[in-house]
């Protein structure tokens, strides 16, 4: 889903840049008001285990592997403004390490899954664990449709800045995008619901991060 | 530790690997803006940059075959707009095919579009290639900073650039652990072994980001980190930008003649 230079214009680039600035400079407030000096080797550290967490591949189908994304994880863990921050950085390191994703179209990557992405998946989570009444199996379930719905939505997005650039046709790719996405997206939820299930049951206050 | 494949040849020397880590990222960034904004019928623009960057690639003396396989990683988007090359139906029909059951037909506006997309693609990924072999993830960051990124960013990209090599060699630990205990069976089994995985990982990266935040401020952290080394604008640099910009220049002052 990293869209290299080249697939969007040049319009839809600089305007994913700004917008990916802007909300980027309100989250670096945000989380320095919450943490304070402990957000640089913090937010460095994590950002590094996003990174490490990408590398556990697991088979799909037909000899293909996918990777856990990891931003709905983190916004369900740290909040979704630390963890725009947290994937920022790991995006901006596969862009300029390895050339994963575009540098002119970071900006667009960042909105897709750095911003989109760790939003939608923390507010469907607080939605879910709220509406739990506090029982583990629910909210394992709405971490895990976060983590769902986080794939899906950063892939919608990446096909209408696709579109919009004229590179792919909407009504086809819309569909199809989407659907291999939501297949996608169940190992995605699969592996966010482990992640939680273990955390609950070994540091269950880290899970407290976020509010 | 095992883990060669970050940052490989960019310690290597050559002009390129010299040059202020700022002339490569501005240059970069402007190479890859004029390749994007160039409608691909003025092909004679891509040949020109292609060999320029080309020429660079040699300057820098990064192995051919590396850069290569480097720039592969397109490939699967280049696939999926190929895919949908077929449904893109006005223009001309350059030719027609029965699949099976199905009746796809190519446009040539299609084609187009797919030519337009690889091309530009593969020169801004060489270009990509290009600045962060010759380039230190340090000088780049240090590059990015003077170039008006946020310091916090800036700080946090340091941080993990670091920890990235202790926690990589912590997953692959673990990894080697989870493999030599008969890892496989069915599919949900699978990524619940994942999730635990992921999950210890995140416990331990957590407690370690408070271990080296607590060492920090046991040396006298106060939120600012000093740095000794300064970045120089050398006249290479400017020799470099002026050569650079002219070649971006020069297919616009070829059309003009």
């Amino acid at each position: 889903m990293h869209i290299p230079d080249g697939f969007i214009s040049a319009p839809v680039a600089v305007t994913g840049c700004v917008v990916a600035a802007g909300c980027v400079a309100y989250a670096v407030k945000a989380t320095n008001k919450k943490m304070g000096e402990k957000q640089v080797p913090l937010m460095g550290v994590l950002a590094a285990f996003i990174f490490a967490a990408q590398m556990l591949n697991f088979p799909i189908a037909g000899g293909t592997s996918g990777h856990l994304i990891g931003a709905a994880l983190a916004a369900i863990l740290l909040g979704p403004w630390a963890g725009m921050l947290i994937m920022t950085c790991v995006l901006v390191v596969q862009c300029l390490v390895f050339q994963d994703g575009g540098l002119l179209a970071l900006g667009a990557n960042i909105v897709n899954m750095g911003i989109i992405a760790t939003f939608i998946s923390y507010y469907v989570y607080r939605g879910g664990a709220f509406l739990s009444g506090g029982q583990k199996k629910r909210i394992l379930v709405s971490g895990g449709l976060a983590a769902w719905l986080s794939v899906v939505v950063a892939a919608v997005a990446c096909v209408f800045e696709l579109v919009i650039s004229g590179t792919v046709p909407l009504g086809v790719a819309l569909p199809a995008m989407g659907g291999i996405h939501a297949l996608i997206g169940i190992a995605e939820g699969a592996i966010t619901a482990g992640v939680l299930s273990l955390i609950m049951a070994t540091r269950a206050d880290l899970l407290s991060l976020a509010k | 530790m095992k883990h060669s494949f970050l940052d490989q040849y960019s310690d290597r020397d050559s002009p390129i690997h010299r040059l202020d880590p700022r002339t490569k990222l501005v240059a970069s960034l402007a190479f890859i803006l004029i390749v994007v904004l160039i409608p691909i019928v003025n092909w004679q623009a891509f040949v020109i940059y292609l060999s320029l960057i080309v020429a660079l690639l040699i300057i820098s003396k990064l192995p051919p075959l590396y850069v290569l396989k480097r720039s592969l990683v397109i490939f699967p988007f280049v696939l999926m707009i190929a895919i949908f090359i077929p449904f893109f139906k006005s223009g001309e029909i350059a030719g027609s095919y029965n699949i099976w059951l199905w009746r796809v037909s190519i446009s040539y506006d299609g084609l187009l579009i797919l030519a337009n997309v690889v091309s530009k693609a593969w020169l801004c990924i060489l270009s990509l290639i290009l600045l962060s072999s010759t380039t230190k993830f340090t000088e780049l960051l240090k590059g990015l900073k003077r170039l008006g990124m946020p310091r916090m960013i800036v700080l946090i990209l340091s941080f993990m650039y670091r920890y990235i090599f202790v926690l990589v060699d912590e997953v692959m630990r673990m990894r080697q652990a989870r493999d030599s205990r008969n890892f496989g069976g069915a599919r949900l089994r699978q990524l619940k072994t994942i999730g635990n995985m992921i999950g210890t990982l995140f416990i331990r990266s957590y407690e370690r980001g408070e271990r080296i935040y607590a060492a920090m401020l046991a040396r006298g952290f106060d939120g600012e980190v000093r740095s000794l080394q300064r970045l120089n604008f050398k006249k290479a640099d400017a020799c470099f930008g002026i050569a650079f910009g002219l070649a971006l220049a020069s297919p616009a002052i070829l059309l003009l003649f």
